[in-house]
């Protein structure tokens, strides 16, 4: 008995820690210096180089390509912008993978700067992290196999969809499903590449996520149904409390999109 | 406070609380049908690996070598992603059931394998001499002194199987991991909801384990 409450007591002193530490790495609100740089750009200056996540199994956004290990994507475009703005050099950047699961702790922790990660945009998200202005925009798209004539949503009924853990495309399913008064089953996988196993395997019927990304993962055997849900909004996304790297990252996407840079970076990624 | 563990958080796992308690259900069920299944396979295959005729402790060793020597991981994912090339569609309940009892199984064997070979060779001769057959022996003499013996890593094992049942997240399982990722990473309030997960698999896990270390210290009282 007496184990088990020393052990009680030592995991609540661990987690009373985490807590701890959580509260401590808040950086103290704007102190603005009158140097003109705010804290969390000096830091990345001090640093000398920008850390980035990104994804690294999205084809035109963040993906590594296997035969030569590059990182490279129009989410790594925008970093490079970014790096220009705030360093002066476009080449200093340093990116890192992230998945659905593993953004928002990196961001917390301080190992990234921004992640830039086809991250949808939501409420619920803005309470936990800084977003900035959207640089893209797309709609929840369905992917199936070619030889299950299946050409909308409704030709799903009773079937099953395979997402990516960010409910941004399920929530957006799921409100269309209700709407068509549809039984549709939604199964929620860790990676993309998983999704589309499981497609080809045939445990699910539908591959569904945002268009762009989708597009990324066709071949001969699957189409991508013309239909759209619920606009998602891409954004840049930086640790809460760091207001000074969110509003270089909106000026950035200002500046993009008034010299047509952004839409020139869309065009050769195919994204246009 | 802002933070991981800002407080709005945790008021959101308290108010999606059925989330959970529905991972947690799915994750007591398959543990208590996987741990069943490993048992059954764990003593036929146990009892296998002690036989006379060679080809059955052939088989024996087939079985615990391959099962122990590849990731429970790889195993999962070839029963929901592999077998459908072979046109078996097993639902997902029972992938994890399956798998996770196999895997366990084949650790069972090497316990109870242990088990009976711990027990003195004397006790089965003086089981032939009462004109007992070799299974017979093995259930009314040897098995029942073999559990003793047994129990305690069994309780470990079974720990350990309920630790691995969260591999069905990787196949959209249903179970308690896989709604934490879930919950966890569409709203990205990812502090409590791991935290929770983890208080949750503690409050499987710690009694067993607990009664583990009891079966032990009664163990080396009687021996």
């Amino acid at each position: 008995m007496k184990k088990i409450i020393t052990l009680v007591l030592s995991l609540i002193m661990g987690l009373s820690l985490v807590f701890a530490a959580g509260c401590g790495s808040d950086p103290a609100p704007t102190a603005s210096s009158g140097s003109g740089d705010a804290p969390d750009i000096k830091a990345v200056k001090d640093h000398g180089v920008l850390k980035i996540g990104v994804k690294v199994d999205v084809p035109k956004f963040g993906f590594k390509d296997p035969n030569t290990g590059k990182v490279d994507g129009m989410e790594i475009d925008l970093a490079r912008a970014l790096a220009k703005k705030i360093l002066g050099d476009e080449s200093k950047i340093e990116v890192q993978p992230v998945t659905a699961k593993t953004r928002g702790p990196l961001l917390d922790n301080g190992e990234v700067d921004f992640v830039i990660a086809t991250f949808t945009i939501t409420e619920e998200r803005k309470q936990s992290y800084n977003f900035s202005d959207p640089y893209f925009e797309d709609g929840v798209a369905l992917m199936v196999k070619k030889d299950s004539g299946i050409t909308d949503l409704a030709g799903l009924n009773g079937k099953k969809i395979g997402v990516a853990q960010s409910a941004t495309s399920k929530q957006a399913l799921m409100d269309e499903i209700k709407k068509q008064n549809l039984k549709i089953d939604i199964l929620e996988f860790g990676t993309y590449p998983e999704i589309k196993t499981a497609l080809d395997s045939g445990r699910i019927d539908c591959f569904s996520v945002d268009g762009a990304i989708l597009a990324g993962y066709l071949d001969d055997t699957t189409v991508i149904l013309p239909a759209r849900y619920s606009p998602q909004l891409y954004g840049v996304a930086a640790k809460k409390g760091n207001e000074g790297l969110t509003k270089v990252a909106n000026d950035t996407i200002a500046d993009m999109k008034s010299s047509g840079e952004l839409d020139k970076i869309l065009t050769k990624w195919g994204l246009k | 406070m802002p933070g991981p563990f800002a407080l709005f958080k945790w008021q959101a796992v308290l108010r999606d609380w059925q989330v959970f308690a529905e991972g947690f259900g799915m994750t007591i069920l398959v543990s208590v049908l996987a741990l069943v299944l490993a048992l059954v396979l764990g003593i036929l295959f146990g009892m296998m690996g002690t036989a006379q005729t060679k080809p059955l402790r052939y088989l024996n060793r087939i079985y615990v070598e391959f099962i122990q020597n590849t990731p429970l991981v790889i195993q999962i994912f070839f029963l929901y992603n592999g077998l459908p090339y072979l046109g078996v569609m097993l639902p997902v309940f029972w992938v994890g059931m399956l798998g996770i009892g196999v895997y366990h199984g084949a650790y069972v064997a090497e316990v109870v394998r242990a088990g009976i070979l711990s027990t003195p060779k004397g006790q089965f001769e003086a089981a032939y001499a009462q004109g007992f057959s070799y299974w017979g022996a093995m259930r009314y003499v040897i098995l029942p002194q073999a559990k003793r013996m047994a129990y305690p890593p069994l309780t470990n094992l079974a720990v350990n199987l309920i630790k691995n049942t969260s591999v069905m997240a990787m196949v959209a399982g249903g179970e308690l991991m896989y709604h934490a990722d879930s919950w966890a990473s569409s709203n990205l309030y990812y502090g409590p909801a791991y935290i929770i997960t983890g208080i949750l698999y503690i409050a499987l896990c710690l009694p067993l384990a607990t009664y583990a270390k009891y079966l032990e210290r009664r163990l080396e009282v009687s021996a």
